[in-house]
Parts: structure tokens; sequence; C-alpha cells
């Protein structure tokens, strides 16, 4: 290392992209688990059970018979399970008025499945105390014009074909979920909506999800499948999802094939940096290998400094990428100048993205630098031990 | 809210734009006399002012029900309807203020504004949308209108009108025909057709009987094509033209009144 200017500039270089890595991989990860955790653990659930046509057509007749006795079923088979019901009408403000998908859930139940409860913006949850506040998308609400505390007044049809009318309050307004739910979703009490339409007893929908989720999806669908005697539609959350399912898969290629970009460039100054020292140095190469040094010692004294800068500037990357992923982590990335919420097929993000820190997307960044720097060294290296002691010894 | 009533001034809205259509057109005999008929079809039912007290009977897959109302109109742009039974909705009205419809819910006692987004949906739980409410003072502006059979059909000598949109026109059907009877003039049936000329509803006139002084028939109703086994239907009790209506009745404050 005798030039210090290059080997430290080489060194920066390398610490830079492993920690723009590290900052990439951890924002990717976090858009990832974000976005499984806003569609499993807010909305989805890990396996969802309708009647078999519902999903296309959504009516309110097309309920599960026996759902209680069916999810109590469930819950005994170990998984956590809760019963909705949906109803379409018109939700008026003072303000205005808009289309709504009445989500009624089990009060006692639903927060066992999912998290959405802990997703509110502003207000707070569903209470047993007070049947007539209801939660809503933040859409929605800005839609209406509402707040918490707003009176809203629902219009819709009963099941047996008269007006369904009633007079509700804004409890809470939650953060974004999805579309569906952020532009039309009005959260209350499964009883109070049974109650609202008249609608007989029975679920639309039984949403499931795996008591320790690191277990194997498709074995729990196949116990479900075992319990559910009726003609039910069974579906995970990758099929009910599909479009973010494959869009979450790709997203660690995604990752990969950046790193790859970065580390091509590292490559190149690495390459660069070994090459001009190892020329620089061939007088010398010349006198060893005449001294008896053999090509292979040579190799192994090219690598160790290589290795050393690696490791020095992996550290360095580690530190500085940690302290940048670790800042947002906690504070996320704001993007919300850009836009108030991305959202597509129906998955919604918050506009502050927050990546998560994990040892795959440090180490991955790290690894894949030792790999590319061994490779890129490769070349100077061969070229310093074939070289003849007579020819290096005269090289200018 | 009645339903009747409703389809009873769209069938005279059309009539209407029927005539202005060919008047524009056209000053033959024929075109004469398609304006002549239909406004003797729509003087049949439109008067200045009018009040009826109908019965609406839905039947679909999930249910069958029937509600007795009684409403009020006032040229073209002002109708009122009111429930009177059952008792679970009675006081439950219906404000149609020129391109506006108002309901009033006595469960909740609030008043709401209908947005565009709900006009395709049912009203009431019937086979008519919103936007049939809606939609009928503008019939006139978009729809042309020509004789398309005469003679005897079914053992009935009866006139057919077809409607055809204009081409600027923005109306969910895309033909309208009208039959009604060579010599009475009164109408029989009338079909509405999609854009892709497929028949969507049926609406039917039948029971002809004594009504605000003259003969009509006192049943409308309609049928879904697509559902052949539901319908909703119209009875009208009683009906009465030209009445001294102040537009106070059809006001905001009016609406909740019992």
């Amino acid at each position: 290392m005798r030039n210090n200017h290059r080997s430290i500039v080489t060194m920066l270089a390398m610490a830079f992209a492993c920690a723009m890595m590290i900052v990439f991989s951890s924002l990717m990860e976090g858009f990832v688990a974000g976005s499984e955790l806003n569609i499993v653990s807010m909305n989805t659930g890990d396996i969802q059970i309708h009647q078999p046509s519902y999903l296309d057509d959504p009516d309110i007749y097309q309920q599960i018979e026996q759902s209680l006795a069916l999810v109590t079923a469930i819950r005994q088979a170990g998984f956590k399970a809760s019963e909705r019901m949906f109803a379409y009408g018109l939700m008026a403000s003072d303000q205005s008025s808009s289309g709504v998908q009445l989500r009624g859930i089990d009060l006692q139940y639903e927060t066992s499945v999912t998290d959405i409860n802990q997703h509110i913006q502003r207000g707070t949850w569903l209470a047993k105390s007070d049947p007539h506040g209801v939660v809503i998308g933040k859409k929605l609400a800005r839609l209406l014009d509402v707040s918490v505390g707003s009176e809203l007044i629902f219009v819709g049809q009963t099941a047996d074909g008269y007006m369904a009318n009633d007079r509700f309050h804004v409890n809470g307004i939650l953060k974004s979920v999805s579309s569906a739910i952020d532009n039309t979703g009005v959260i209350m009490s499964n009883l109070i909506l049974q109650d609202l339409i008249s609608l007989p007893d029975g679920a639309h929908e039984i949403t499931i999800m795996r008591t320790d989720r690191s277990t194997d999806l498709a074995l729990a669908v196949a116990t479900i499948d075992d319990i559910v005697t009726d003609d039910l539609e069974i579906l995970n959350w990758q099929q009910l999802m599909p479009v973010i399912s494959q869009f979450l898969e790709t997203a660690q290629i995604q990752t990969l094939i950046m790193l790859l970009f970065t580390y091509i460039a590292v490559a190149s100054v690495v390459l660069n940096a070994m090459l001009m020292s190892v020329f620089e140095r061939i007088h010398q190469f010349g006198i060893m290998k005449a001294l008896g040094v053999r090509p292979w010692q040579l190799i192994r004294i090219i690598y160790t400094e290589t290795f050393i800068q690696t490791l020095i500037a992996s550290l360095l990357g580690l530190f500085i990428g940690t302290g940048i992923t670790w800042y947002f982590e906690k504070n996320g990335l704001d993007l919300s100048s850009m836009s108030d919420g991305f959202s597509f097929s129906g998955l919604a993000l918050d506009p502050i993205w927050y990546a998560t820190l994990s040892i795959k997307s440090l180490f991955v960044p790290v690894v894949f630098l030792f790999v590319i720097a061994a490779l890129a060294v490769l070349y100077p290296a061969l070229k310093a031990a074939v070289i003849r002691p007579v020819d290096a010894i005269h090289y200018h | 809210m009645s339903h009747k009533l409703l389809v009873i001034t769209l069938l005279a809205s059309q009539l209407i734009f029927m005539t202005l259509g060919t008047a524009e057109t056209d000053s033959s005999e024929q075109i004469l006399r398609v304006k002549a008929l239909l406004n003797e079809v729509d003087d049949l039912w439109r008067g200045n002012s009018s009040y009826a007290i109908t019965s609406m009977q839905v039947k679909t897959e999930h249910y069958t029900r029937t509600m007795r109302m009684e409403g009020w109109s006032k040229g073209k742009e002002h109708t009122l309807f009111r429930i009177m039974e059952p008792l679970r909705e009675k006081g439950t009205a219906t404000l149609k203020s020129g391109n506006h419809i108002y309901t009033y819910l006595p469960k909740t006692d609030r008043t709401i504004k209908l947005t565009t987004g709900m006009m395709m949906g049912s009203w009431m739980g019937s086979h008519l949308t919103n936007d049939d409410l809606v939609k009928e003072a503008r019939l006139e502006d978009d729809y042309e209108a020509t004789i398309s059979f005469e003679g005897e059909r079914n053992g009935q000598d009866i006139i057919e009108f077809t409607l055809i949109p204009k081409l600027d026109a923005a109306v969910v059907w895309g033909k309208v025909t009208l039959t009604i009877l060579a010599v009475s003039h009164t109408p029989v049936v009338e079909y509405y057709f999609d854009e892709d000329m497929l028949l969507t509803r049926t609406i039917s006139f039948t029971d002809i009987k004594m009504l605000g002084g003259r003969e009509r028939p006192s049943v409308l109703k309609v049928v879904p094509a697509d559902k052949p086994d539901e319908y909703t239907q119209f009875i009208y009790e009683q009906l009465k033209f030209d009445l001294e209506l102040k537009d106070r009745i059809f006001s905001l404050s009016n609406l909740k009144k019992r």
C-alpha cells in the first residue's frame, strides 16, 4: 500500500457502495415487510373462506351457513379466526355523501386475527360500549369532510327490501390500509351491521391467521380444507392478492440486480486501483521473483492487501450503512411531499417509508463486496504472478 | 317516491322529446302526426300539477314487499313522494328538484342529498334506479322519435314508436320503443334497450280504468330482462290533475312533514 491516497479513495468507494447497498436493501426489506404486513395483518389474514362466487359478486345473500360453528371448529384446530359481514350503501355527512362498504367485524375476535385496531391515525378503535361509533378509511374521511366525532348517516337497503338507515358517528380514522378500505371502508360491529340490514346469521367471510406465521401456509390451507365440509372457497393471501404477492417476490430480485450494478462500478474502481498498484511495483515484484518468491506467494500478498482494504471498507460501510438505516428505521423516509400515500392493485402504502434492518440486509452487501473485490483483483494478481523476473526488472 | 308517478313522468317526457325532435327535423304530415299522437299520450299523464296515491309491489328472488305512497308533482322539475305504509318506513320522503334528489329519513331525522355515485343504485329496493327519477326532465333533449310500426299485432290495432338517442345525448339506453293502442292512444308497453340493443327492461301498462277524469292504465309493471321472475309494479289508487300546488310543497322543510 504504497500510495495512501489511492488506497484510501478505493476503500472509501467500496465503503460508500457497501453503505448505500445496506440502506437500499433495508429499505426494500422494509417495503416488502410493510406491504405484506399491510395486506395480511391489516386486512386479508393468511387464509379466507367465502361462498365460491362471493369474491366475483359480493352479494349480501351469499352467506356462509353455520359460519359460527365453522369458525369455532377452526379455532379449536389451533388457528386464529374471525367472522366478517359486508354491506354496501350510501354514507352521508353534513357536507357530502359517498358510496361505502360496511365491514361488520367480530369485536371479540377480529383483533386476534388482524392488527387493524392498532392502525388508527386519529381517534380510537371500536368500543362495545359505543355501538354506533364507526372507524372509517382515511380517504373516505377526507371525501366526506369528517373528523373524529362527526355524525354520519347511512342509507342502504335491508336484506328484505326495506330502506336501511341509521345514524353513526366517527370513532376513529384509519391509516392507509388498502385502496378499498381507504376509499370506502366503514368498520363497525357485525351485530350492528346485521341489525341494520336485517341480515340473517352467517358471515360473508371468515378470516384466518396462523398462530405461528413461520409454519407452512399450504399445510395450513390443507388443515382448514379438512375442517370445511361445505362447498366453500378457501384461498390464501397470495391467491387473494396475486399481483402484490408476485410483486413482493420480485422485490428481492430487484434488490440483487441493484446490488450487482452498483458493485460492477465498485469492481472497476478496485480493478483499476489494484492494476495501478501492481504495475507501479512490478519492478519490485520482478526482484522478489528473482529472489525466489513463488507466484502463489505473490498472489497471496496482493490478495491479503485487497482483503485488508475490503475489510476496512466493509467495516466502514457497515458503520455508515447501519447508521443511516437505523435513522430510516426510526424516522422513516418521508415521501409525503411527493404524494400522500401510494397505492397499486389494492395495496396502499403510507407516504413514510420505513427501513427494516436485518441480518440479511447487512450481510448480503458485505459478502457481495468481498466476492466482487476478489474477482476484480484476480487479473492484476495473476499478471504479477506470471510475469517473468527479467521483464519485470526491466519494466519501466 | 311514487314509482308510478315517476314512470309516468318518464313516459311523458319521452313523448315530449319525440315531438320536439320531429318538429326540428321535418314538417311533413307524418312528423306532425307523430307529434300530435305523442302529445296526446303525454296529456294522458301530465298536467301542470298532479297528486297520486299509489302502491308499489316489489318482487325479487329474496323478498316481496308492498308499500303505499302519495306523491305530488308540479311541472317537470318538482316531484315529492312520501311513504304511507308500511309503518316501518312511514314518513320517508323523496324530493326531486331539478337534477337533485333529496331523501328524508324519519328514523334518523335527517335529509340526505343523493350524489352522482348513487344514481344507478336501486330506488327503495325497486327495479328503478335513482337515475330514472332524475333523467326524465332531460329525455326530450336526448331522443328522436319515429313511428316504426302501425297495424295489427297480437289482435290489437297499435302504433309503435321508436326512440333513438341523439348522438351527443348522455343517456343509458340505446333505444326505447313505445306501443300505444291505435284507437284510444292508450300506452300498452314500453321496451328499453341497452347500448348493444339488448332488451334490458319492459314496462307494461294494464288495467285501464277511470282515473283523474278519463280512462288510463292503472297498473305499470317493470320487469328486468335478466330476471324475468322479478318485477316492480305500481298500482294507481287515486290520480288528480291540475291542482293548486304551492312551490312551498316542494321545499326541503316540507320534506320532513309527516
